[in-house]
């Protein structure tokens, strides 16, 4: 047996600790240094934590859409692939599920509902509920490789709602604002230190993903060796016995 | 701060959410670590 | 327990011996049905949000007495409280709409931002009794401008101006 260290190394030890750190700067810029919006007063520090996650929930997804690629691709038919597909889908769905709920709130002080059933709303919560389904497919049974195939399969066409949802509001007309960063018109629309926290909470965010999904394939690694070996249920049955 | 409990709310719930998974992440990974062979573990 | 391992041929290919995962085709299902629903939504509702102030009465769908929701810029210096009640002006492309709305719409209502009333147009008034504010995607800090204190409500207008 290999020692007791779990799905760790000292360079994602070293990988959280940085995300610990930016992610206190956040808070103190978001929630601190930062000023009111002229117009939504405070309400704008909600945007410290909404955009930053629906920014990962997209990397997320592109992840799993070129992992499922490759795996496809037949050049590399590793299950790693399928794996980081998986564990990027997961840490995803938990972002839409953040950005929802903190839009949610933000929109109930600024446009006065929790919910519209506007493009932009509307998109993200078929977004939400598509990678459900994914997750859904992967948990369906049969080998690795036909988990494998089948969301590979899944997570390319679910990867078409993405530019679905970030053009959504400039495609139809939606209560959802523009977006003040990467817009068509390529005008920054945020001052300064409202985009340094912007910006400090788009890179906390993505190292925070990179380090969840490190640690997640790597669990996802050893729940598919024990399922190999039959010894997952075993492992269950022997806690049970332990508890009983 | 004007409208803190949405504020503070929206962070908390953001906090809380993403510590739960990490935190379940990380003993999943622990307890299955328990019983792996070296083999099965190649990034240590 | 015997936990000894057994022989595989080749790591992913035996299907492990489980019993039917009915907790993963439930949520299957419920997803289909759930994206069922919201594409509903999305064709009945989110594609075609709301008429602008100049398409009202003129282009179809946002015609006649029925129920419409209706976007236009609050117009500077017409919003007035009534009786419980408040009164403004809707302004988009040169054309205007006056709104009645029951209640405070309370929020970051003020003069000189976007917003969306639902209602219907009654005798050449717009009678609402839902607003959602549709702020812009422009952030400015509070304490960089020039705004006068004691001019809060026209906040939007300044930001307008530059």
């Amino acid at each position: 047996m290999a020692r007791q260290s779990g799905t760790g190394t000292s360079a994602t030890r070293r990988l959280g600790i940085l995300v610990i750190l930016m992610l206190a700067g956040l808070a103190l810029c978001g929630l601190w240094f930062s000023a009111e919006d002229v117009v939504q007063g405070s309400t704008v520090r909600i945007m410290y934590i909404h955009v930053p996650s629906i920014w990962t929930a997209y990397i997320a997804f592109g992840l799993t859409a070129v992992c499922s690629a490759v795996y496809l691709s037949g050049k590399n038919r590793s299950l790693a692939w399928d794996r980081f597909a998986g564990a990027a889908g997961e840490i995803g769905v938990l972002f839409v599920a953040v950005s929802l709920v903190t839009g949610s709130m933000w929109g109930r002080l600024t446009w006065g509902t929790y919910w519209v059933w506007d493009a932009r709303l509307t998109s993200t919560a078929f977004l939400f509920i598509t990678y459900v389904g994914y997750l859904a497919v992967r948990q369906l049974g049969g080998t690795h490789r036909q988990r494998a195939r089948r969301s590979s399969v899944l997570a390319l066409l679910a990867i078409l709602e993405i530019p679905l949802v970030h053009f959504s509001v400039t495609l139809w007309r939606s209560l959802h604002q523009e977006a003040s960063v990467a817009n068509p018109n390529a005008k920054v629309a945020l001052d300064g230190l409202m985009l340094f926290s912007l910006f400090l909470g788009l890179v906390a965010f993505t190292l925070l993903f990179v380090w969840l999904v490190l640690h997640r394939q790597r669990a996802m690694m050893l729940e598919d060796a024990f399922s190999d070996r039959g010894l997952d249920l075993a492992i269950t049955a022997r806690r049970n016995e332990a508890g009983a | 701060m004007k409208h803190a409990s949405f504020i503070f709310g929206s962070w908390g719930l953001t906090a809380v959410s993403v510590a739960v998974y990490a935190v379940w992440v990380i003993r999943r990974g622990r307890e299955l670590a328990k019983h792996a062979t070296r083999e099965e573990m190649p990034w240590t | 327990m015997d936990l000894t391992p057994r022989t595989v041929t080749e790591p992913g290919t035996q299907p492990p011996a489980r019993k039917r995962r009915w907790l993963p085709i439930l949520v299957v299902v419920g997803a289909l049905l759930g994206g069922g629903v919201i594409v509903t939504q999305f064709l009945t509702s989110a594609i075609d949000y709301y008429c602008n102030v100049d398409e009202v009465g003129v282009r179809s769908g946002c015609s006649g007495e029925r129920r419409m929701r209706v976007q236009g810029v609050v117009e500077q210096n017409s919003v007035k409280h009534a009786d419980g009640g408040t009164t403004f002006t809707l302004d988009f492309n040169r054309k205007t709409l006056k709104v009645a709305y029951s209640g405070d719409p309370g929020g970051v209502f003020q003069e000189c931002i976007p917003i969306i009333a639902h209602g219907r147009v009654v005798n050449g008034v717009f009678e609402s009794d839902r607003i959602e504010v549709k702020h812009s995607n422009q952030y400015v800090e509070k304490n960089s401008t020039r705004i006068d204190a004691s001019n809060k409500e026209a906040a939007a207008c300044s930001v307008l101006k530059g």
